[in-house]
């Protein structure tokens, strides 16, 4: 019998085990199907102040929380202890609380937490520190407006305005607001933001006409956080109005074209003139007295004869002009200076002796038998020419005159330009004052001046030269034309003691000599010295200006002179070539006239140059020998 | 006196001027009135400008010294927890929303900001030694304690003045509150240490954001008749 109770109360132990089992089963099915737990832990997500003056509380539930669960929301302030509720979820919208101005404090910590309650369970949220100080975020801005509006001196521009927030309180200072702009065109990507400060109104400039602007504002207290942005607002720029840019940019554009005309039509004026202005035009080489026309034509002679290369280079064909050397003595007294510096004029001139090498066909009237005693005729009356230190002053004329014409020794320093140029370089005649005091006239046409000079005082029939004295005149002329040189008569005589060395020619008295036929003059040259002091002669080449004197003889051939005899008192005797045909004035004047007288005339008519310190005495003589 | 020196004096002085003008960096420290001057008179209007001006200074330099310790040292350590009700001026009855500011006389607000003022003297003093002294503190919430500190000085002479002209015979004893943090900054355990700077700082941003307001509703009220 134990044993079957036994059995009995293992049975009702297993009923009831399982009884138990099946209720709870039921029971958790019931629940499941009902979908009730206890709600999640709620989380307080943001507190925000519009004003500073009240505030709100966002809270979001926990994730199973469900449905139909109680959210309960409690706070405690910073130095007090009491616990309070949420005064108010509505206002806030769902899951918020709304706490007005009289539950709100400033500078004070409010420590927030959220029940959650349904049947199963409540839970409770993290507490959440806030400060009312700083959560302030205002709402937007209003009444945002646009307008186009035109200043005094017609610009035009979008002026913008805005009011602040309603509930903000700006007047009493207890907030101080500041407020942000943008802008863009309609179908723009990006906006154009502006800082518009406290002010509540903005200019803004340089907008495009026909087009279509967005704008939006917001704001921001002094220290809270920024509004969000106000509702759009557009506006569209009338199409009419002229912006202050385009016109100024008309303006300039116009301005600028009509600069760019100006100039186009003075480049194509004056361009020339410009661009030698900018760019002068590179000189050429020039020398003086060159002749570029000569070197075309192919006159060698002529082009050298217009640098004052007398009888450069020495052709063979003037062998044949050469005559029979002039036989000079050699005493002390006679010092004839055929000698001519063969270098260069400006070496001082020394009694040398006649050097028969020279070649170089300076035919300078140096031969000092030439002049007679009418050289010192001319020399002592003559007012401004006074040798005082001339060794010999012979008083005879046609005694036997030695003069030493050291131009250095001579004085005139101080008279005669000429003389000053020539009293250095070359062993010409000093020159006493010129043309006025001149009966007789030496124009060799190196050395005119000097000639004329030197004859000026003779009282005996004046040789005018005329021709050859402007044919001479001309010369320097003609140089100093191929030159740059100035006028100025120093320069001339530079050219004639180029000329000097180069060949000196003689040159003859013309046809004013009363005695004398009107003849052209002609000239002779000394061509050479030999070593015995033999003079050859050649006739005056060719003027390259084509002197009109000179151009009419060239038909007429040259008549040479060559010395038939030394007289006794050193005055050489020229005969004329006898191959020659036409005469030379000498010649002429030898036979007309009485010799003797002739030969005073003719030595008056001569023109003489200087040797250098020899005589200067040179004579036609009569040819007829 | 020999030129020279009046030149190296002259120079010398220059450079205090220029070298005081640049610590003044973004606050305008222009003297109202020469040193010495008697008569002179500088309106209320510009006094309130220069006293709005430097509290808003203030205290946008001590929320920016205060997030960054925030940010640095104070993550994860609940401090905000602790520090309630630990500011040492909050024993002054200072308005605590815009009712009770408007409701309060001007005289004894300002009075209040006076008090304010000079009850930071000493902290301000205080956090910047200690400050210096961290090795780990960085450079910038140096520079803006010592910066902090040299215009609460010229904040509160702005303001004896202020108060010198808009009620000049109610002149009150000097009441602070005294501050007795100083132990607390110097504790050798860094948990404790960082806590009192964090509250320090904590409470600084707090009553510098109250001067600010304060001096923004006086401002308002008394220059521009409420219509601002």
């Amino acid at each position: 019998m134990p044993f079957l109770l036994k059995e009995k109360e293992a049975n009702m132990k297993e009923n009831v085990t399982s009884t138990t089992i099946f209720l709870l089963l039921l029971f958790l099915n019931t629940n499941l199907l009902n979908g009730q737990s206890a709600p999640g832990k709620p989380k307080i997500e943001k507190c925000r102040s519009p004003e500073k003056e009240t505030f709100t509380c966002w809270w979001k539930p926990g994730s199973d929380g469900g449905t139909a669960a109680n959210y309960t929301l409690f706070y405690r302030k910073e130095g007090e202890s009491l616990t309070h509720e949420c005064p108010d979820y509505k206002t806030g919208g769902p899951y918020s609380c709304y706490f007005n101005k009289k539950h709100t404090s400033i500078w004070m910590i409010y420590i927030i937490w959220v029940n959650a309650t349904n049947q199963m369970g409540r839970s409770m949220s993290e507490p959440h520190y806030v400060d009312v100080t700083y959560i302030v975020e205002p709402d937007p801005p209003l009444n945002l407006t646009l307008e186009v509006k035109q200043s005094e001196d017609r610009k035009s521009y979008l002026l913008l305005k805005w009011s602040p927030p309603a509930l903000v309180d700006v007047r009493s200072g207890w907030l101080t607001l500041q407020y942000e702009l943008r802008l863009k065109p309609e179908k723009a990507p990006e906006w154009e933001t502006h800082f518009a400060g406290q002010q509540t109104q903005f200019k803004i400039f340089s907008l495009y006409p026909g087009q279509k602007y967005l704008v939006e504002v917001r704001c921001k207290p002094d220290h809270g956080s920024w509004s969000q942005w106000s509702p759009e607002n557009s506006i569209v720029i009338p199409s009419d109005i002229k912006m202050k840019d385009t016109t100024v940019w008309i303006f300039v554009a116009i301005l600028s074209s009509v600069v760019c005309l100006i100039m186009v039509w003075t480049m194509a004026l004056k361009g020339y003139s410009m661009i030698t202005c900018l760019l002068p035009p590179v000189p050429g080489p020039k020398i003086k007295g060159f002749d570029t026309h000569l070197l075309e034509k192919g006159k060698s002679e002529e082009l050298l004869s217009a640098l004052g290369c007398q009888g450069f280079p020495p052709t063979s064909d003037r062998e044949d002009l050469l005559v029979e050397y002039l036989e000079v003595d050699d005493s002390e007294d006679q010092q004839l200076m055929p000698t001519y510096e063969k270098d260069h004029p400006s070496q001082g001139r020394k009694p040398t002796q006649l050097d028969p090498d020279n070649d170089s066909g300076r035919g300078s009237c140096d031969s000092p038998s030439l002049l007679s005693e009418k050289c010192e005729e001319p020399r002592i009356p003559a007012p401004t020419f006074t040798i005082p230190e001339v060794n010999e002053k012979p008083d005879d004329p046609g005694t036997n005159v030695t003069h030493n014409w050291d131009p250095q020794g001579i004085n005139f320093k101080g008279k005669n330009p000429y003389f000053n140029a020539l009293g250095s370089k070359s062993s010409t005649w000093p020159i006493p004052q010129q043309s006025s005091n001149h009966s007789l006239r030496c124009s060799y046409h190196n050395i005119a001046d000097i000639c004329k000079v030197a004859l000026g005082t003779v009282n005996g029939p004046t040789v005018s030269l005329g021709k050859e004295e402007n044919h001479a005149l001309n010369y320097p002329t003609t140089i100093d034309t191929g030159g740059e040189e100035t006028t100025d008569k120093q320069n001339e005589l530079g050219h004639f003691h180029s000329n000097v060395d180069q060949g000196t020619t003689w040159l003859l008295p013309n046809e004013k000599m009363p005695f004398m036929s009107p003849r052209p003059m002609d000239y002779v040259e000394i061509h050479k010295v030999n070593k015995d002091g033999a003079l050859s002669l050649l006739p005056k080449q060719k003027e390259s200006n084509g002197n009109t004197e000179q151009a009419s003889a060239p038909d007429s051939s040259k008549e040479y002179a060559k010395v038939s005899r030394v007289m006794d008192n050193n005055i050489l005797v020229l005969m004329q070539d006898p191959r020659a045909q036409t005469r030379v004035i000498f010649e002429e004047s030898a036979k007309e006239s009485p010799q003797p007288l002739q030969h005073n005339q003719a030595e008056k008519n001569l023109s003489y140059c200087t040797f250098p310190p020899g005589d200067c005495r040179l004579q036609t003589g009569n040819t007829t020998e | 006196m020999c030129p020279k020196g009046s030149s190296v004096k002259g120079s010398l002085l220059l450079l205090l001027l220029m070298s005081s003008q640049l610590l003044s960096r973004s606050v305008e420290s222009l003297p109202i009135c020469p040193s010495g001057a008697v008569n002179c008179q500088v309106s209320l209007s510009d006094l309130f400008d220069r006293a709005v001006m430097l509290s808003h200074y203030i205290h946008s330099l001590s929320s920016e010294m205060f997030n960054e310790f925030d940010e640095r040292y104070a993550q994860g350590r609940g401090f905000i927890t602790k520090a309630i009700n630990s500011c040492h001026t909050s024993s002054l009855s200072t308005p605590e929303d815009k009712e009770q500011a408007q409701q309060i006389r001007h005289e004894d607000l300002l009075n209040l900001v006076l008090r304010v003022l000079r009850s930071w003297n000493e902290p301000l003093y205080h956090l910047v030694t200690e400050v210096r002294s961290m090795q780990e503190a960085p450079d910038t919430i140096l520079l803006k304690a010592m910066e902090i500190e040299e215009q609460n000085k010229r904040l509160l002479e702005g303001m004896e003045k202020i108060v010198g002209q808009v009620h000049p015979g109610d002149r009150e004893n000097e009441v602070y509150s005294v501050w007795s943090g100083l132990p607390s900054l110097q504790m050798a355990d860094e948990d404790t240490r960082l806590f009192a700077f964090y509250n320090l700082l904590h409470c600084l941003r707090r009553d510098s954001h109250k001067i600010d307001n304060y001096l923004k509703l006086l401002k308002c009220r008394l220059i521009h008749d409420s219509n601002c």
